[in-house]
């Protein structure tokens, strides 16, 4: 038993403690939490197996936006625990049912000779870079599935956007670019004065 | 032109070069910070800090409670008894001020016909205790006593504008 | 110099032979983080110090000569006050909140290229590392707001999450413009990139200086410094996410912003200003240089905070999403586009 496998076995145990308590969790808040851990040991595992751009992607799509995002929306709900039990014994034949095709397809894969083929990590010199191979090959073999990603995305973000915007016409607001868009010269106007009127002038020289 | 000037001159945040550079001017003015406990700043005659009770230069107290700086204090925070004493002179039995309602407006002063109550120079004091900021008519004729000398010549200065 | 670590290798090899490793690790761990905190305590006095100067005050002077022990004395006040937890707050989560903001702030120090070939780790993939760092810090926030249990943190969270997850794409964008420039992801490479025989002239700022600015003003921005402190807003939300700390729990908060400062400062020099690369070509490049450039990128910041008043929150979101962002893409067309012509000589 070497450092990596210890280490490999460390992160393993994490994330299957975290990804139980995901489910387990009352709280939603904590759930996300774990989930969170879930993504940041499997970044470590990642590492392990020498594929830091995967992990590291992981860690800055998954965990530093995505899931701050879903933080945001859990903990602005108010959740009624009793409620989400009620439903529980109705959906789990569902559920049980998704979990058991999914972990078919996950064993039907890692278990075939063709795909995994029992295949060990290759190990590479120091200066190989990942993030270089991926790149060339996200551009040459894979590049129409990935320019096909890159719309469905962008159609999703439009979509979005489009659902949710809406304009109150009696709502009142500022227009920043207008705002901003002011100069000095726009709003103020200096005017040279005296300082001083003569009869002022007058009365402090009479005092004197 | 002057919309291409504008364009640059927002792009290349004119504006908040300038600001910086007036700051970073400042940066190296003399600096006008009073180091206080071995500076301070100068006093004027007016000034109101702590209060005193004044003695006639024969000893006698001056207060002959007419009670109107009780009365105009907006803070409330004197509070005046009388008795009349056996020379048929009205003085008060008590005369407290309560420093921790004051807030120093000088009103007490000025409504005082005989120049008795009267706020000093003093501004370094302090209380450690609860009761320690409620001065009573002993401890106000003992400051007014121990002051009397600054007290009488910030009077002096003052007489001509009253 | 090199020499003497080689010994100091070799004898630690066989004086503690495999335990050598984890003791060496921690120790290189210690010459970059003990330094930082250091700088940290500092920092804070010469912002006082600074800002005081700007508003011709002379700021704190009474703790030692020119208020040198202050910053300890103020370390030593907050350590041995007493930590509140409020009633109904979630405790872990309360605790372990500023842990979880300092940490990543410390650990984007691991790539940092101090000269050339000095780093504790040299990655391939260090500008993402970094990139990854950064956005983990705002679990800091976001958690210590919601586990205060108290609107005023979790409001202050809320924005100053918003803030950060919204600024880290410009500064993501103009972070893809200096890779593109020096096409790796290396920050010694990206360093190595601006050397040339014209020194300054070489250093990225020239060509990406749209990007220079977007991403110091970014910077600002990220790490929730005036006039982008929305998130601290003393005059509004009378402290935003760290209402409810006090004592040593407070200060975690206070060190990971300003360790996040120096973070942003060093990055600037390194990413746009040549890192340890000195700027005329007859003196030569050292670890002064990248201390002197990122001193003074600290001193912007604070220089900042000394000049301008808070931005409002909806123009700071529409300078973010409406400003930044596409200046940031059309640069990154720019210097595709650029990169491709003979006109482009970094």
């Amino acid at each position: 038993m070497n450092f990596e496998t210890i280490v490999f076995y460390g992160f393993a145990a994490l994330i299957v403690f975290a990804s139980l308590r995901v489910i387990t969790a009352r709280n939603p808040v904590h759930a996300v939490l774990f989930l969170v851990l879930t993504f940041i040991s499997c970044a470590g595992i990642w590492i392990l197996l020498e594929a830091e751009f995967l992990a590291i992607t992981l860690v800055l799509v998954y965990v530093g936006a995505v899931m701050v995002l879903f933080l945001f929306v859990v903990m602005m709900l108010d959740i009624n625990l009793a409620q989400l039990r009620k439903d529980f014994w109705r959906w789990l034949p569902f559920g049980a049912a998704l979990a058991g095709l999914m972990a078919f397809e996950m064993i039907w894969v890692l278990g075939s000779a063709e795909t995994s083929g029992g295949k060990t990590a290759i190990r590479h010199a120091a200066d190989y870079s990942n993030t270089k191979e991926l790149g060339r090959l996200i551009y040459t073999d894979y590049v129409y599935p990935f320019e096909i990603a890159a719309v469905i995305l962008l159609v999703a973000m439009v979509a979005a956007i489009a659902l949710t915007m809406r304009r109150r016409k009696d709502a009142k607001s500022q227009v920043v670019s207008e705002q901003i868009a002011t100069k000095k010269a726009d709003r103020l106007r200096i005017v040279k004065m005296p300082s001083e009127s003569k009869a002022a002038n007058q009365l402090s020289g009479e005092q004197k | 032109m002057e919309t291409i000037k504008n364009f640059f001159k927002t792009f290349l945040l004119y504006e908040l070069a300038k600001g910086m550079a007036l700051t970073g001017r400042y940066f190296f003015a003399r600096k006008i910070t009073v180091q206080y406990p071995e500076e301070k700043t100068p006093q004027g005659f007016r000034f109101r800090g702590l209060h005193a009770q004044r003695r006639y230069a024969n000893g006698e107290e001056r207060c002959i409670g007419c009670k109107l700086c009780e009365a105009i204090c907006p803070a409330m925070a004197i509070k005046i008894e009388l008795t009349e004493r056996e020379d048929g002179t009205r003085r008060t039995t008590q005369y407290d001020i309560d420093l921790t309602k004051c807030i120093f407006c000088g009103f007490c002063e000025e409504s005082c016909p005989v120049d008795a109550i009267v706020e000093t120079r003093v501004f370094e004091y302090h209380g450690e205790k609860r009761g320690d900021l409620y001065y009573t008519k002993p401890m106000l004729l003992a400051l007014g006593d121990k002051h009397e000398e600054q007290i009488a010549k910030d009077r002096a200065a003052d007489a001509k504008y009253r | 110099m090199m020499e003497l670590l080689q010994t100091l290798q070799q004898l630690g090899q066989e004086l503690l032979g495999p335990a050598w490793l984890p003791v060496w690790t921690a120790v290189k761990i210690l010459v970059v983080v003990v330094p930082i905190m250091l700088t940290v305590a500092y920092l804070t006095l010469a912002e006082r110090k600074v800002i005081g100067y700007m508003q011709i005050r002379i700021g704190p002077n009474r703790v030692g000569p020119y208020g040198l022990i202050q910053p300890l004395a103020d370390g030593l006040k907050l350590l041995f006050k007493e930590i509140i937890i409020p009633s109904g707050s979630n405790k872990f989560l309360f605790i372990i909140a500023p842990i979880l903001g300092l940490a990543p702030a410390l650990a984007a120090w691991a790539v940092m290229p101090f000269g050339d070939g000095m780093a504790l780790a040299n990655l391939n993939a260090g500008l993402l590392y970094l990139l990854a760092m950064t956005s983990l810090s705002v679990y800091g926030i976001i958690i210590a707001g919601w586990a205060s249990n108290s609107k005023y943190a979790f409001l202050g969270a809320v924005r100053s999450v918003a803030q950060i997850v919204s600024y880290e794409i410009a500064m993501g964008f103009a972070l893809v413009c200096v890779l593109m420039a020096s096409q790796s992801m290396n920050l010694g490479d990206i360093v190595r990139g601006q050397q040339g025989s014209l020194g300054m002239l070489n250093w990225y700022f020239i060509p990406l200086f749209p990007m220079f600015l977007v991403y110091l003003i970014s910077g600002v921005a990220e790490t929730n410094r005036a006039p982008f402190d929305m998130a601290e807003g003393e005059s509004e939300i009378v402290a935003g996410f760290h209402v409810e700390y006090s004592g040593m729990a407070f200060a975690m908060f206070f060190l990971a912003e300003y360790a996040n400062m120096i973070l942003i400062s060093f990055l600037t020099a390194v990413m746009f200003l040549g890192g340890w690369l000195s700027p005329v070509p007859f003196l030569p490049d050292s670890f002064i240089w990248l201390l002197a450039k990122a001193a003074f990128f600290l001193f912007v910041f604070l220089w900042l905070r000394a000049t301008f008043p808070r931005y409002r929150y909806d123009q700071l979101m529409r300078l973010g999403w409406k400003v930044f962002i596409p200046l940031t893409i059309i640069w990154v067309v720019v210097v595709a586009v650029w990169m491709q012509t003979p006109l482009w000589v970094w």
